[in-house]
């Protein structure tokens, strides 16, 4: 099933290093600085609203809002016209990601849009040291704040050393930046270029930069944000702490300047950004719409030079059920969308409205490699359970006896293959057994390895009794209100299981409380979708036991490692060798090395098959209205790639 | 005095009835006429014995699905109850196709596979009333590898019919307990403050203030993340439910003891008073039946206040969830765009509730104009 | 008179400070903190929090803290500085966010309360004149099917109908245009647009029960000896009904005021939630789902004291509407 995935059209190539594309990188760069002559009669390259208040004097002329070099957008299907305003949907509560997704995602890099290669973005270029510990960033001279303030190594150096240091607002640095336990020493070089030195190599730094959680370094301006820390501002501090009703000085600071992912981030229209839009109504509480619009100072411009973004504005409005989102999507009340909204259960519904809404269907490639994970609590409390658990057999018995294509037939209307984990077919880092193995359906197969295995006395209801008696039960969470299509599963994996004398009770329970069951392995067993199906390095847990909130089959061993043995259960010998590998490939910035190591951890994940699913996750959906072009056809889907945003919204624009 | 009232024949044979008759039988003939009553006694009745044993009213098992008929439309409109002349009914067999594009379900008619109906049919393995292992049902297709689908079937192929049956189990039993809880602990304590009035009325009453100003929506939070995590969900709802009451008693209070405030210094319960009667016999032999009907309203009301309840605690994914089949849980599983454009058939249970608490409403009209004791 | 509104004015302090910490307990019952909630919320849409952030949020907001510890600086916050604590999520002030929403809750359920009245009270008393009569059992009738419908699937379907059959906007209380924008004629206006559908739905499904004890009320009160006699004085049958039974009969209503309006707002909150109203309901609900401590405690807190001054105007009205009943 090939068609389900992004056709990478630059496969990574096993030879080239991270050198080789940043070669690539200074050539762009290079020819972004042709792209941009300060023309005179030019008088199409800004949005007329712009070109008005630069002739009443309001504003300064173009040149002077553009950096010398702007980073030169190639638009999707054409050049675009300005005008218009993209309307987009939110959830009440806790979306503060749906406007980072489409207006925030200005860090140093960017991804491409095949989610291979990371771009210059913020960054024009970079220089890496031989062991990957120290990096050298060039910006671009004479960008501005959308207050028109210049932005320069001024403002990175203060928030490493001043925000992200500073135990008023950060107790602890963000993970990201801390290698062997500390942040990078950033040092100016000049006013346009910084160096960032780390404790340690630091392979993946450039793809971190380019995901949400690496935007730090392009979040925070000195000349605003330095007025609400004590070392910059300690007269004016309690005033304006009265004001804004807080107790602290790191409330105030999150309060006015925001954080990656807080609400806050959205709700201070004073704050400068380096965004394409910047927050004309607040994303506050009891708020029923967020507006946006243009920043004048906005540093990309097309192949034709004229400034983007294209688009005036965005009209976010807060609906509080998202059934609401999908009644604007189908009546064509909705611009472009694709969160809330993208389950496979609605796609026939939104299909089949797209002529009356007047909108089509843009594909968005799911970054998840399984749909339904089922993990097995390997580190159960109870000694019985976990003997059952651990044993591998067992867990063979249990995948060859879920009848995968009818799952995928009833509740994922057939989009979707038979699969395990790990890397996506079309991903250069595919492993045929980890994904393939022990998929086919067989239920005598099952049934011998369960007879083997010792239970082979059954109740009266056909059940399989354990040798001390006790009937074969354990209990499946499932988060109901998260995962709707997981119940439906869980409920078909009951009769198969059932079929082979295996009895579950599928736990539906509220999310906090499945967090916190999970969180100290309180749990039999749970379903959760499987990650790293595009992104395999970065969210490997499934494979390798390292995260304590991800490896959920093992949590203590997780445990156990992040805490380098403090805390919970020293795991078996193929962990440990596992995460030795991954502490390698993590360290090295070489593509091909990487990729031999992780090849490596997964030939022992497949042989130890800790965990196992139904299907690969299928792709989803987005709409977009048919008189919004420059939408790509494809997209990834995935929160390091936070779609759509690194498609470039800024170079949408409405036909008339 | 109202208008049938007056209208009926006072002939001396009936006087006679009437003066001989006790309450209870007074009580059925003033509630045989009121029509609605009647009809609302006997579709509650029906909706019970589905409840004690919806298998055997059901053609195919509620929770089995099945991935040739998902969306399966509903077939009660295309029943053909003649065959070659004579009374056979059946429904040709569906196909399922998907388009390829949309991924939407169609579902052809192919009319050269003929499903025939029968009653007292045999299907699925069911325990009937819990106690012995039966397969006949009422009635369903005569080959029990077939299926047919009167109201359609849902997103995973259940069949919808015997899911609404399955449903009214839960529904109509669960909350019947809260309500009676609420119900006399509102009667006794209301009784006592109103009657006594004074210290015992102020603590009541500050009581019944603060448990009321407690807002149900972050109790039901709160309790619902709360219990226990291995009770099977239905007892989870029942102590819901019980806790709901105890929470609902202090309503009824605060009206009881509204009317007793005001039946305190009625010349009947002086009389009595006078005539040294104990307390309790004042509070239940002469205050508590002169209001009897304003009960029996705020009971009838309860009962399908609570199916209601239900509902919407299943709406805000606090109350049963899936795969418990009442018929909160299916409508919300209904509650969706998805379903009103494309399968609109998954609002059947709606109707159910609808049915359901029209019958209780009417039922428990009846009862209480038939309560009245001014009536005759 | 003076007298009994002062003593119960004097009881709600310390009825307020149980309910502020039952609010308290209630909202720490769930397992869990707002930190994992907000990760929970996060991962749904495949977001991750940096790791060291989650133990970082919860030290900042003081979650780490023992419970008592937690209340105690909350309630010496309300009661020293008014200061009611500041939102989690938001990260602003609670009150600044319940008020504004405050307001439309009160103008929702007030129309509500006042069109359910308006309904109510006259078909009760016509459905117990003419008991059993077509008009009874039409508005019966009416009123049950009504009550029967749960009200979000009602919401949900008119939505669906108005937005996609007839193109209408209905979810919020505003259009596009005129929600950020000042108080004005055309506002007002277009307010009164939206506002009739969920105050439609709301009184829908609230009006069937008062009519229902309403009729009931006045059916046991005309068959009084003092009904008869006023008739058999030739008093005319409108001034009959409004003077002496209507007067008794309204009062279990006034014992209703009460509870009416917190119960109007938990009800209102489905309806909200469905039409995405800036009410109190959704908020409300938000906040108790994120486990938003203070905010959901704060909006907690104000329903309760709404509830003590509804039961004291009721018990107020009560003596009022009836000499019978004496205030001690």
């Amino acid at each position: 099933m090939e068609r389900q995935d992004m056709k990478e059209e630059h496969p990574r190539d096993p030879h080239v290093t991270r050198r080789g594309f940043m070669s690539g990188a200074a050539g762009l760069a290079a020819a972004s600085v042709v792209a941009a002559p300060a023309g005179a009669q030019a008088p199409a390259r800004e949005a007329p609203d712009l070109a008005q208040a630069v002739q009443a004097g309001r504003l300064p002329p173009l040149a002077q809002r553009l950096p010398q070099n702007p980073l030169v957008v190639t638009p999707v299907e054409r050049v675009g016209t300005y005008g218009g305003t993209i309307r987009r949907g939110l959830r009440g509560s806790a979306d503060h990601n749906g406007i980072l997704r489409m207006v925030g995602n200005q860090g140093l890099t960017r991804w491409n849009l095949e989610f291979t290669d990371v771009l210059p973005n913020v960054a024009e270029r970079w220089e890496v040291s031989q062991d990957s510990s120290e990096y050298t960033f060039y910006l671009r001279p004479g960008m501005k704040w959308s207050d028109g303030q210049p932005f320069g190594a001024d403002d990175i150096v203060f928030t490493f050393e001043d925000v992200l240091a500073n135990s008023e607002v950060y107790r602890s640095p963000p993970a990201i930046f801390v290698i062997a336990g500390r942040l990078p020493t950033v040092t100016k070089v000049n006013d346009s270029t910084v160096r960032f030195k780390f404790a340690g190599p630091y392979g993946m730094l450039l793809q971190q930069l380019a995901t949400p959680l690496g935007q730090h370094p392009t979040l925070f301006a000195k000349h605003y944000a330095s007025r609400f820390l004590t070392k910059y501002n300690a007269a004016g501090l309690p005033e304006l702490m009265r004001a804004a009703g807080v107790q602290t000085v790191g409330d105030l600071f999150r309060a006015k300047c925001g954080d990656i992912e807080i609400p806050a981030r959205w709700g201070n229209p004073e704050k400068p950004t380096l965004d394409p839009w910047v927050v004309a109504d607040p994303y506050v509480g009891g708020a029923t719409r967020v507006t946006m619009r243009r920043n004048p100072y906005f540093w990309q411009v097309d192949t034709e030079g004229k400034q983007l973004p294209y688009i005036d504005g965005i009209n976010f409005s807060i609906a509080q059920d998202v059934e609401s989102l999908m009644l604007d999507v189908i009546s064509g009340r909705m611009d472009i969308q694709e969160r809330h909204i993208d389950t496979l259960q609605n796609k026939p519904t939104v299909a089949q409205n797209a002529q009356r809404g007047n909108y089509r269907l843009f594909e968005t490639v799911n970054a998840n490699s399984q749909q339904v994970v089922v993990y097995l609590n390997q580190t159960h409390k109870d000694a019985t359970m976990r003997a059952i658990f651990q044993n591998k057999e067992f867990r063979e018995a249990l995948s060859v006896a879920i009848n995968r294509q009818e799952i995928i037939e009833i509740v994922y209307l057939g989009q979707s293959e038979p699969w395990q984990i790990g890397p996506r077919p079309t991903h250069p880092w595919y492993h045929e057994r980890l994904s393939r193995q022990n998929t086919e359906f067989n239920p005598a197969k099952a049934n011998q390895i369960l007879d083997r295995l010792g239970y082979n006395r059954r109740n009266a209801q056909r059940i399989r009794l354990r040798p001390d008696g006790q009937p074969l039960f354990f209990a499946v969470d499932v988060i109901p209100t998260l995962y709707p299509d997981q119940v439906d599963v869980l409920e078909l994996l009951k009769r198969h299981w059932a079929e082979v004398g295996v009895d579950v009770k599928v736990n539906t329970i509220e999310r906090a409380l499945f967090f916190t069951r999970t969180d100290s392995y309180d749990h039999d067993a749970m379903v959760w979708p499987g990650p790293g199906g595009l992104e395999p390095i970065t969210a490997a847990w499934d494979a390798i036991c390292y995260h304590p909130q991800g490896s959920r089959y093992a949590i203590a061993w997780a445990l156990w490692y992040a805490t380098n043995g403090r805390e919970g259960q020293e795991p078996p010998e193929s962990h440990k060798r596992r995460t030795r590998l991954y502490d390698q490939a993590l360290a090295t910035s070489d593509v091909r090395v990487q990729g031999e190591l992780m090849k490596q951890a997964f030939d022992l994940a497949a042989e130890s098959f800790d965990v196992f699913g139904i299907c690969l996750a299928p792709n989803l959906f987005g709409i977009a209205s048919n008189r919004l072009r420059n939408v790509p056809a494809r997209m990834p889907n995935a929160w390091s790639w936070p779609n759509p945003g690194p498609s470039l919204p800024q170079q949408y624009f409405f036909t008339s | 005095m109202s208008d049938t009232a007056a209208a009926a024949p006072a002939v001396d044979r009936n006087a006679a009835r009437f003066a001989a008759a006790s309450q209870w039988r007074l009580m059925w003939w003033s509630f045989r006429r009121h029509k609605l009553a009647m009809i609302g006694l006997f579709v509650t009745l029906a909706i019970y014995i589905v409840a004690l044993a919806p298998d055997f009213f059901s053609v195919s098992d509620p929770i089995r699905q099945n991935a040739r008929s998902v969306y399966h439309p509903p077939q009660i409109g295309l029943l053909h109850f003649f065959d070659e002349g004579s009374f056979r009914p059946h429904v040709y067999g569906m196909t399922l196709r998907r388009d390829p594009v949309t991924l939407a379900p169609t579902f052809v008619p192919d009319p050269s596979r003929k499903i025939y109906l029968g009653l007292f049919v045999q299907g699925y393995e069911y325990n009937l009333l819990g106690l012995f292992p039966v397969e006949t049902h009422l009635f369903g297709p005569v080959d029990p590898r077939q299926n047919i689908y009167l109201f359609g079937a849902d997103r995973l192929g259940r069949d919808v019919w015997s899911r609404i049956m399955a449903g009214a189990q839960i529904s109509m039993s669960i909350g019947l307990v809260g309500v009676f809880m609420s119900l006399l602990i509102g009667i006794v304590l209301g009784g006592i403050s109103g009657y006594y009035g004074g210290g015992i009325d102020f603590a009541i009453q500050r009581t019944i203030e603060f448990i009321l100003a407690l807002p149900q929506i972050p109790i039901w939070l709160a309790l619902a993340a709360a219990l226990p995590q291995n009770w099977p969900a239905t007892y989870t709802y029942f102590m819901i439910t019980v806790i709901l009451s105890l929470v609902g008693w202090a309503q009824l209070a605060r009206v009881v003891r509204g009317r007793f405030l005001s039946l305190r210094t009625e010349d009947f319960v002086v009389a009595a008073r006078l005539d040294g009667a104990s307390e309790m016999r004042i509070i239940f032999r002469q205050m508590l039946p002169s209001f009897m009907s304003h009960i029996v309203a705020s009971v009838t009301l309860a009962i399908p206040a609570m199916i209601l309840a239900e509902t919407a605690l299943s709406f805000l994914g606090l109350g049963l969830q899936p795969p418990v089949v009442s018929w909160g849980v299916l409508l919300r599983e209904a509650q969706n765009v998805r379903s009103i454009a494309t399968a609109p058939w998954l609002f059947a249970p709606g109707a159910a509730v609808v049915i359901a608490v029209l019958a209780l409403n009417f039922l428990g009209d009846g009862l209480r104009d038939a309560a009245d004791p001014y009536q005759k | 008179m003076l007298g009994f509104i002062v003593k119960r004015l004097m009881w709600m302090i310390p009825s307020l400070f149980v309910v502020s910490f039952l609010a308290f307990v209630l909202i720490q019952l769930p397992p869990g903190d707002y930190v994992t909630t907000y990760i929970a919320t996060l991962a749904a849409s495949n977001e991750i929090v940096d790791q060291t952030a989650a133990a970082d949020l919860r030290a900042r907001f003081g979650l780490d803290q023992p419970f008592i510890v937690q209340y105690a600086m909350w309630v010496t916050g309300i009661v020293t500085r008014g200061d009611f604590g500041l939102s989690f999520e938001w990260q602003q002030p609670v009150s600044g966010l319940i008020w504004e929403r405050m307001a439309f809750t009160l103008l929702v359920t007030g129309s509500t309360l006042l069109l359910t009245w308006a309904l109510a009270f006259p078909i009760g008393v016509y459905s117990a004149v003419r008991q059993y009569s077509i008009g009874d059992y039409f508005f019966t009738f009416l009123g049950f099917l009504g009550l029967a419908i749960p009200s979000f699937l009602l919401a949900l379907v008119m939505m669906y109908i108005a937005v996609v059959e007839f193109g209408q906007e209905v979810g919020g209380l505003f259009s596009d245009r005129f929600v950020n924008a000042p108080w004005s004629w055309a506002k007002v206006e277009d307010l009164l647009k939206h506002l009739w559908v969920p105050v439609v739905i709301l009184a829908t499904n609230g009006t069937a029960s008062l009519i229902r004890i309403m009729r009931a009320n006045m059916l046991d009160e005309l068959h009084r000896p003092y009904v008869t006699t006023a008739r058999a004085k030739g008093l005319s049958e409108f001034r009959l009904l409004v003077k002496y039974p209507c007067r008794l009969a309204i009062n279990p209503f006034i014992s209703t005021i009460g509870w009416l309006l917190p119960n109007l707002i938990s009800g209102a909150l489905i309806v909200g939630v469905v039409l995405s109203l800036p009410t109190a309901g959704p908020l409300l609900l938000q906040a108790l789902m994120a486990q938003d401590m203070y905010l959901a405690g704060a909006f907690i807190l104000l329903m309760c004291g709404l509830t003590l001054i509804g039961t004291l105007i009721s018990d107020i009205l009560l003596a009022l509407v009836d000499p019978r009943i004496r205030l001690e």
